[in-house]
């Protein structure tokens, strides 16, 4: 029963554990964060089945309601969103452990309040990953935007302002999306994604192909803080609620990058007239957004907003294999979305401990905090040498397959940037791991008692992060098979 | 002349308008100084969008969809996906404004302010000042 | 000036390509694309699959009834955000409605919201909304209405009572806490019929196989009146915690500050 029904249940479990929250907080003070940390943690071993089973036996097809498919909603599950949700799952599951030491108020309403949130938010992430329906795929955009601006809200004054733009800004890209189902709806009378793949192919639609795409670009790529619309992003993922940045930075611009793919590649197929324009436009949108990136990146003080402008670069790297095309190089951008939802989550986790422990933010700050805090500070240079893309991790590898597809297709100019982006990298990230190794120590005060680095429910992120960055670099080539099984289809 | 013009506005002209919409809102957004006009403008687009799904599902000489006895064929009723999906959207974009309302609220005990410029202004003033303050304790330390 | 050329501007770049490349179907077409490939299985179907006449509340309800269930979801994250935004107290300055009077200072007249004649009007008027509430949550499957209207119908009861000040039995007594908890079992109660069929072995949301011992057709109507009746309280709640969170912080102009 559970197996046939795995797909649902993955976002029904989190969603139940999230409405009962306020309640069971109200009963007992304990009882609704451990409800959301226990489904989260069920959804996470559910999607690792799953993902055994979409392996085994191809494809899972869920129709809600045991309805035909166009008349219902459906879930498709392949080989691509099933690595994702795993990912997600994985995310969620240590940030929701670690977001209770920022809670600052502790009154029954508004801890359960915000536990409701972030299990919501892992909800809608799932949901996003999940849904084989256009119209589906907003309600679950909508659902983790509403949860990304509550979440940014309560970082402080600077947090509501920030929030209030990415709202404004964000609600622009949530309509420019709408039209865009709009005119595929009017073009074709179908909302599953298959369904308007086939009539698509069917007959001649590139106008209108063309014309969604115009609203789908910039829609995906607000979402995502692509380079011209990013304006939002440094200063949300700045001030965001601590306890949940890494899953607002780390997962939360990953989704829509997965949904543009999903549009792109697998309902408007690669044979369509104008695809070359599109893949050139998002091609120049990603070189833009990797030098300018790590550009702002280089000249921050506050580590935080160094961290953000450097996702804007990272950003640019997963919209790269996409204007490539290739399997390997779309392979290349799922390994560093995965991969990058590690670093990126694992440094903010580091950098939430030390504000968590030292209360500072300010890169001046961290003369030899190695001695105080080692653990934290090992997560912080594997993170920060796979950010630059040294062997072993996560981030050389990915980078490898992107510049494998380039030289594949000849744009030598892609490769090229790719090299010069990971040099600025390298710049800023060398500036941080020399700043927490071989600097003055700055005499910094331990805001809580002596006793162990940290509380075992911030160690345990941090562990997991650790090792997946490790295990993803060493594994990548079981992970790129996996991938490949459904990329192998779809690429050029 | 006059007859393309009368045909273009019984076959597509409610499109330009739900489009001049559209555009009003983008436009209201960019280029407002208040806070509260630009989640105004925010809601006309949301309105705009509502209004083109509604567009794609009329039919001429539909009725609503409920049924009734002597009504059988597609035709006589008008398309119940769009108001549907509508409702939905509606739903969303309300629960949008209630969040962008008590952000507003928030905004304007903090800083006094929901013009744009005048809390960008503010916000700098304030960030000098912390640098400032900060730059002060490390001379005590220093000293 | 250099609005009405950027609203120029913008009105032109995103309307012409439509107008110029002719991908929107004609207004009305009965043959057009949408109104034809999906469409028309729910108009000939509805009746008899989901056992409901009025299709839009089949399609939202049964057809696309997962959309529905996270469109409840957005009502109840909306109202918890509202909370959690508005739970730090302002400094200064805010009057809760029932604080003019703690404070014991000369009150030169009363507050507008206060002077709504109550006693007539809103105890005729309330009981009425109420009645109509619960006639539109089970009609809507037959005819117009549905979860959504009737709660908002019952919020609109609350909001009354809120106006009128301090009743002597407001007609529900709910607090903060309450009602957003009430907001979230809504939802759940949506979420839990879907998973009652997982359970008896279908689906998820798969009313047919509802474990109750009644007739297929029934089954589809069951199942949609405990859907709607999740969606009801999901809104009511979520409309009276946002009221409840406003409460605290608004100050009239008349409260004699």
């Amino acid at each position: 029963m559970i197996e046939n029904n795995l797909p649902v249940l993955i976002i029904i479990v989190p969603l139940c554990a999230a409405l009962l929250c306020l309640l069971l907080t109200g009963i007992n003070r304990h009882l609704g964060r451990a409800v959301v940390v226990l489904a989260v943690l069920a959804s996470l071993v559910m999607s690792v089945m799953q993902l055994g089973l979409v392996i085994k036996n191809g494809p899972i097809h869920y129709a809600i309601g045991n309805y035909k498919v166009p008349f219902g909603i459906e879930f498709v599950i392949d080989s691509l969103n099933a690595v994702i949700i795993v990912m997600i799952s994985t995310i969620g599951f240590i940030s929701a452990v670690y977001a209770d030491h920022f809670v600052t108020d502790r009154r029954p309403l508004l801890h359960g309040a915000y536990n409701t949130i972030i299990a919501l938010l892992i909800t809608g992430l799932l949901g996003m990953a999940s849904t084989g329906d256009v119209f589906n795929l907003y309600v679950f955009l909508e659902i983790t935007s509403l949860s990304a601006y509550c979440l940014i809200a309560l970082g402080g004054s600077r947090g509501i302002v920030s929030a209030y733009r990415y709202m404004l800004v964000g609600t622009i890209a949530a309509t420019f999306y709408l039209v865009a189902a709009a005119l595929l709806y009017g073009a074709t009378g179908t909302l599953n994604m298959d369904d308007m793949a086939k009539i698509l192919s069917s007959g001649d639609y590139d106008t209108v192909m063309l014309l969604s795409m115009c609203f789908l670009i910039p829609a995906f790529g607000i979402k995502m803080a692509l380079f011209p619309f990013h304006g939002w992003q440094p200063s949300a993922y700045t001030h965001a609620e601590a306890g949940t940045r890494p899953l607002i930075t780390g997962v939360m611009g990953k989704l829509p990058a997965y949904a543009m793919f999903r549009f792109f590649y697998c309902i408007f197929g690669t044979d369509f007239r104008y695809v070359r324009y599109l893949m050139l436009a998002l091609g120049v949108f990603s070189v833009c957004s990797m030098l300018y990136g790590s550009l702002m990146a280089m000249w921050q003080n506050d580590i935080r907003k160094m961290l953000a402008y450097s996702s804007v670069a990272q950003i640019g790297y997963i919209s790269l294999g996409f204007a490539i095309g290739t399997p390997i190089a779309l392979a290349g951008s799922f390994l560093h979305m995965i991969g990058h939802a590690f670093m990126k989550g694992g440094l903010f986790f580091c950098t939430g401990a030390i504000r968590y422990k030292f209360g500072t933010t300010d890169l001046n700050d961290f003369g030899r905090i190695y001695k105080k805090m080692p653990l934290t500070c090992g997560l912080l240079t594997v993170a920060a040498l796979s950010m630059i893309g040294i062997p072993p991790t996560a981030g050389f590898f990915s980078k490898w397959y992107l510049a494998s597809g380039a030289a594949d297709q000849h744009y030598w100019i892609y490769i090229a940037v790719l090299v010069i982006s990971s040099l600025l990298n390298a710049v800023y990230f060398f500036k941080l791991i020399e700043k927490v190794f071989i600097n003055e120590d700055a005499g910094l005060k331990d805001k809580w008692s002596r006793g162990p680095e940290l509380p075992l429910t911030m160690l345990i992120p941090i562990v997991v992060c650790f090792v997946a960055i490790l295990g993803i670099g060493l594994f990548n080539a079981k992970i790129v098979d996996v991938l490949l099984l459904t990329l192998g289809e779809v690429g050029l | 002349m006059m007859i393309t013009i009368s045909t273009f506005l019984a076959e597509k002209g409610i499109y330009l308008l739900t489009f001049i919409l559209l555009s009003l809102g983008v436009a209201g957004i960019v280029t407002c100084n208040n806070y509260m006009k630009k989640l105004i403008c925010m809601n006309i687009m949301q309105v705009a969008v509502i209004f083109l799904f509604l567009c794609l599902g009329q039919k001429s000489k539909g009725t609503i969809p409920v049924a009734v006895e002597g009504l059988e064929k597609a035709a006589d009723y008008i398309n119940p996906l769009p108001h549907g999906l509508m409702l939905t959207a509606i739903v969303v974009s309300l629960g949008t404004t209630a969040v962008g309302l008590s952000l507003l609220l928030r905004i304007r005990e903090k800083y006094g302010t929901i013009e744009e410029d005048d809390l960008l202004m503010r916000q700098e003033l304030l960030s000098m000042e912390e640098r400032q303050r900060r730059k002060q304790e490390l001379q005590r330390i220093d000293t | 000036m250099r609005k009405l050329f950027t609203v120029i501007i913008l009105i032109v770049a995103i309307s012409t390509p439509f107008f110029a490349f002719d991908v929107l179907p004609v207004i009305g077409d009965p043959d057009s694309a949408p109104n034809s490939h999906v469409s028309d299985h729910y108009i000939e179907h509805a009746v008899e699959e989901c056992n409901s006449p009025n299709m839009v509340t089949a399609v939202i309800v049964d057809y696309r009834a997962f959309d529905t269930m996270f469109e409840t979801t957005v009502m109840f994250l909306a109202g918890v955000s509202v909370v959690l935004l508005l739970a730090g107290r302002p400094k200064r300055r805010l009057i809760s409605p029932s604080a003019v009077k703690k404070r014991g200072r000369t009150v030169r007249g009363k507050a507008v919201y206060e002077t709504v004649n109550k006693d007539v009007m809103i105890s005729l008027i309330e009981p009425l909304i109420l009645i109509y509430a619960v006639y539109v949550l089970f009609h809507g499957e037959v005819s117009l209405g549905g979860g959504f209207q009737a709660g908002a119908l019952i919020g609109m009861t609350y909001l009354l009572d809120v106006m009128v000040g301090k009743r002597q039995r407001p007609i529900f007594n709910l607090s903060k806490f309450r009602s957003a908890a009430l907001a979230g079992v809504g939802p759940f109660i949506y979420a839990l019929t879907g998973l009652i069929s997982v359970f008896a072995g279908g689906m998820y949301l798969e009313y047919n196989r509802l474990p109750l011992p009644v007739h297929q057709a029934e089954l589809h109507s069951i199942g949609i009146t405990a859907v709607e009746i999740g969606v009801t309280i999901g809104v009511a709640g979520t409309i009276i915690t946002i009221i409840n969170a406003l409460m605290e912080r608004i100050s009239f102009d008349d409260d004699n500050d």
